[in-house]
C-alpha cells in the first residue's frame, strides 16, 4: 500500500472524487505497468532465474561421501561432456523429439484444421473439450493405459491373435516411445492450431474462393502463412516437451535406450551426483533455449517480410 | 524393495496389492520430520518405505506409547546422502542394507550394540554372527529379514530345467526378452555369478573387464531397464520374461496373483539381500531404540515382518519360523519358512549363496559407468 501512495504525486487537497480520480489516472501511465509486472518479475526470480543460476552453481562443485561441496572445477563439465552414454543419449534424446515434433505437426494440422474449419460450432466446442480435458489428467495414467493396450499380451494383440495372426512387439521401442510422447503432445499442438485458426478473418478465406482459389490454395497461401508463429509455437511446444519428458522413456522403452532425462535420474541415483545432473539439465536447458529463439527467429523473419511488401 | 528409485514406495504399493488408500494416509501421518527429533514419544526411524505400515509398528506403538515416524528412502545411496545432510538426533534408529553397514560404520554413524540385548541365539546359527554386520569383533547392526537374488522367469515360457544357469539369458528364446532391474548391483552381480566368479563383487582388473565384456554381449537379448513400478508390469505383461538379480521379493507377490513367474537360483549362485535395524549415533532415546530393534526381531515382530502385505520376506530367527508356523501355517509353506520341509535355507546350506556387496576392488562409480554404458548400447 506505501509503495501505491508514495509512487502517487501528492493529492492537493480538497479533491472532489472527480479530481482523486485524475490525479490517479495521471500519475498511473508510467507507474502503473510497473507495478503490475512487479509481482510477475518477482515470482520471475524466485522460481526460475534464482533457482537456474543456483543449477549453474551447482555444476562446479563437489561431491564428498554423499554429501554436496561447494567448490569451483569443471571436472563434472568435462566428464559428462566426455562421457559415451551421454553423447549416445543426446544424440538419441534429439532424434526422439525431432521425430516426435514433425509427428505432431503432420497429425495436428489436418485436426487443427478440421476442427477450425469443418466441424459444426457444437462439434467444434466438444473437439475442443475432449483437447482440454486430457490436459488436466493425469499423464502417467494415460501411459499406463498405453501399457494395457500395446504389451505383448495387450488389447492390440489379442486382437491380432484372434484374427489368427501373429503378436507384435509394440510395447519398447521407437513406434511405442513417439505414441507416448505424441499422447503428451498433441492436445497441446492441436489447440494452439485451432485457436490461430479461429483466429484467421473469415473474409480473407472469402476473397481467396472468390478469386477463384481451390481449397488447397487457400490452405497453402491464405490459412498456412497466417498461422505460421503458431505453428512454430506448436512445434517448438512439441520439442520442448519430448525432450524433455521421462514417462514415456521410462515406461514404453524401459530406458532402451536411455533418453537425456533418464540420465539425470540415473546419475543422481548412483551416487548423489547432483552436480553432474546439474550439468546435463543445464545443457538440456541450453538447447530448448535454442530451440525456442530458433523458433522465434524464423517466426519473426516472416512478418518482416509480409510487412515490407 | 532393494530398488533405488524414488518412486518406488507409492508405486510399488498401489501397483501391487491392497494396502490401499487407507494405508497411504496412514503412511502420511507417520511421515518424519525434523521437528521430532527430541519428543520423547517419537522414533524417528531411517528406513525403506513402507516399513512404518501399521501392520508392522502399531503394537510397538501402543506397548510403549510411542509414534514411529518414517523418513522413507529408496537405495542405500540416498540413505547415505539423507543421513549425511541431517544433523545428529535427526534418527534414532536406521534401517540399512548389508552391503552399507561399512560405509554407516567408516563414518561412524551407527552406536556399536550389545549382543546380549538382542535374540540372536534364536536366529540361524549361519546369521547369528553375520559377517557384514560385525567390525573388529563388534556387533552394528541386527538383522531383520533377508531375501535371495537369482533368475526370475516366465514359466510358461521356461521349464525350470531351461534356467538352471545364467546363460540362459544367452539362449534364441530369450532375444529380447531378458528384463533388467535397473541397478548395477544385483545386476552385474549376476553377470559376475555367471562368469564363476566367487565371490562375485571382488574382482581383478582383469576379471572386471571380462564381465563388462560379457555384460556388453547382453545387449540383443535386453527388452529394457526397469525400475521397481514397471519390473512387476513388464513381468507380468510378457515383456520381460528372464530377469537376472531379482527374487522372490517380486515373484511371489505375483504369482499368488496368478501371474506365470517364478525364481530359481541358478548353478552358479545366488545373490542374498540382507537388512538389519542399527542405532544411529547421537540419537538421545537410546532405550527406545534398543526396545524397538527387540520388537522387530522378537517372535512376533519377525512373523510380521515375513508376512507383510507388499513384500513377504524371509526372517533370520528360528523362534520367528516356529511361531509363523503355529499361527499362520499356510503362509509359513508359501514363503518357505518350514522347519521340517524343504525351506529357504536349503540353498544357504547349500552354498550356492553369495552376499550382495559393493564392490571391493573397483569403486562404486566405475560400476556404476559400466552399466550407464550398458544401457546405452
Amino acid at each position: 500500500m506505501t509503495d501505491i501512495e508514495a509512487s502517487m504525486p501528492p493529492v492537493k487537497a480538497p479533491a472532489t472524487e472527480r479530481g482523486l480520480f485524475r490525479a490517479r489516472y495521471t500519475a498511473s501511465p508510467a507507474t502503473m505497468p510497473v507495478m503490475l509486472g512487479l509481482p510477475v518479475l518477482a515470482w520471475q526470480l524466485v522460481f526460475f532465474a534464482a533457482p537456474l543460476v543456483f543449477l549453474i552453481v551447482v555444476t562446479f562443485w563437489k561431491v564428498r561421501s554423499f554429501r554436496l561441496e561447494p567448490d569451483f572445477s569443471f571436472d563434472n563439465w568435462t566428464k559428462i561432456i566426455f562421457s559415451v552414454p551421454f553423447q549416445r543419449a543426446l544424440a538419441y534424446t534429439g532424434e526422439v523429439a525431432v521425430l516426435c515434433t514433425a509427428l505432431t505437426l503432420i497429425v495436428a494440422l489436418p485436426a487443427a484444421y478440421t476442427i477450425s474449419f469443418r466441424l459444426s460450432q457444437k462439434l467444434r466446442d466438444l473437439a475442443i473439450t475432449f483437447l482440454i480435458v486430457p490436459v488436466f489428467s493425469s499423464y502417467m495414467l494415460r501411459i499406463y493405459a498405453w501399457q494395457i493396450v500395446l504389451s505383448p499380451d495387450g488389447i492390440v494383440n489379442s486382437l491380432i491373435r484372434m484374427a489368427g495372426l501373429d503378436g507384435l512387439p509394440l510395447l519398447g521401442g521407437q513406434f511405442a516411445l513417439q505414441v507416448g510422447l505424441l499422447t503428451l503432445t498433441l492436445p497441446v499442438a492441436i489447440l494452439i492450431l485451432v485457436l490461430a485458426f479461429s483466429g484467421i478473418d473469415r473474409n480473407l478465406v472469402e476473397a481467396a474462393e472468390n478469386l477463384g482459389c481451390r481449397r488447397s490454395k487457400v490452405i497453402l497461401h491464405v490459412l498456412m502463412p497466417s498461422i505460421r508463429n503458431a505453428t512454430f509455437l506448436a512445434g517448438s511446444t512439441a520439442f520442448l516437451m519430448s525432450f524433455g519428458d521421462y514417462i514415456s522413456p521410462l515406461f514404453m522403452t524401459g530406458s532402451k535406450p536411455p533418453t537425456l532425462s533418464i540420465l539425470i535420474v540415473d546419475t543422481v541415483k548412483s551416487g548423489s551426483q547432483w552436480p553432474r545432473a546439474s550439468v546435463i539439465g543445464v545443457i538440456m536447458l541450453a538447447i530448448l533455449a535454442l530451440v525456442f529463439l530458433l523458433a522465434n527467429f524464423l517466426g519473426r523473419d516472416r512478418k518482416i517480410q509480409a510487412g515490407g511488401k | 524393495m532393494r530398488i533405488p528409485n524414488f518412486m518406488s514406495g507409492d508405486i510399488s504399493r498401489r501397483g501391487f496389492l491392497k494396502a490401499g488408500a487407507a494405508g497411504a494416509a496412514l503412511a502420511a501421518s507417520s511421515q518424519w520430520s525434523s521437528a521430532y527429533a527430541d519428543d520423547p514419544n517419537v522414533l524417528n526411524y531411517l528406513s525403506w518405505p513402507g516399513n512404518a505400515d501399521p501392520y508392522l509398528i502399531a503394537e510397538f506403538e501402543k506397548a510403549n506409547n510411542v509414534k514411529v515416524k518414517i523418513k522413507e528412502y529408496v537405495g542405500g545411496d540416498q540413505m547415505l546422502a539423507v543421513i549425511n545432510q541431517s544433523p545428529p538426533g535427526s534418527f534414532d534408529v536406521v534401517l540399512a542394507d548389508a552391503e552399507y553397514m561399512h560405509l554407516l560404520h567408516a563414518s561412524d554413524f551407527i552406536e556399536p550394540l550389545d549382543p546380549d540385548d538382542y535374540p540372536l541365539k534364536d536366529f540361524w546359527p549361519e546369521f547369528q554372527k553375520f559377517p557384514l554386520h560385525w567390525f573388529d569383533g563388534q556387533l552394528y547392526g541386527v538383522m531383520t529379514d533377508f531375501g535371495y537374488l537369482g533368475l526370475s522367469y516366465n514359466t510358461d515360457v521356461f521349464k525350470p530345467e531351461e534356467v538352471k544357469s545364467y546363460a540362459a539369458m544367452w539362449s534364441e528364446k530369450a532375444k529380447g526378452k531378458v528384463g533388467f532391474f535397473d541397478w548395477y548391483l544385483p545386476s552385474m552381480g549376476s553377470i559376475s555369478l555367471s562368469n564363476g566368479n566367487l565371490p562375485p563383487f571382488d574382482l581383478s582388473e582383469d576379471k572386471f573387464e571380462a564381465v563388462k565384456e560379457k555384460l556388453f554381449t547382453l545387449k540383443p537379448q535386453a527388452s529394457g531397464f526397469y525400475t521397481i513400478a514397471d519390473i512387476f508390469s513388464s513381468l507380468t505383461n510378457g515383456q520381460a520374461q528372464l530377469v537376472p538379480g531379482i527374487g522372490e521379493w517380486i515373484t511371489l507377490g505375483l504369482r499368488l496373483n496368478g501371474v506365470p513367474v517364478d525364481t530359481i537360483i541358478p548353478d552358479e549362485g545366488g545373490l542374498q539381500w540382507t537388512e538389519s535395524l542399527s542405532i544411529v549415533k547421537g540419537t538421545p532415546k537410546k532405550d527406545l531404540a534398543r526396545k524397538f530393534i527387540q520388537y522387530t526381531t522378537s517372535p512376533e515382530g519377525q512373523v510380521k515382518m515375513a508376512t507383510k502385505v507388499d513384500n513377504k520376506k524371509s526372517i533370520p530367527s528360528i523362534a520367528g519360523w516356529k511361531l509363523l508356523n503355529e499361527t499362520m501355517p499356510k503362509d509359513a509353506e508359501i514363503l518357505r519358512l518350514q522347519l521340517d520341509k524343504p525351506n529357504v535355507m536349503d540353498e544357504y546350506k547349500a552354498k550356492k549363496i553369495q552376499f550382495r556387496q559393493l564392490p571391493s576392488e573397483q569403486s562404486i562409480e566405475d560400476w556404476n559407468d559400466v552399466w550407464s554404458e550398458f544401457k546405452s548400447l
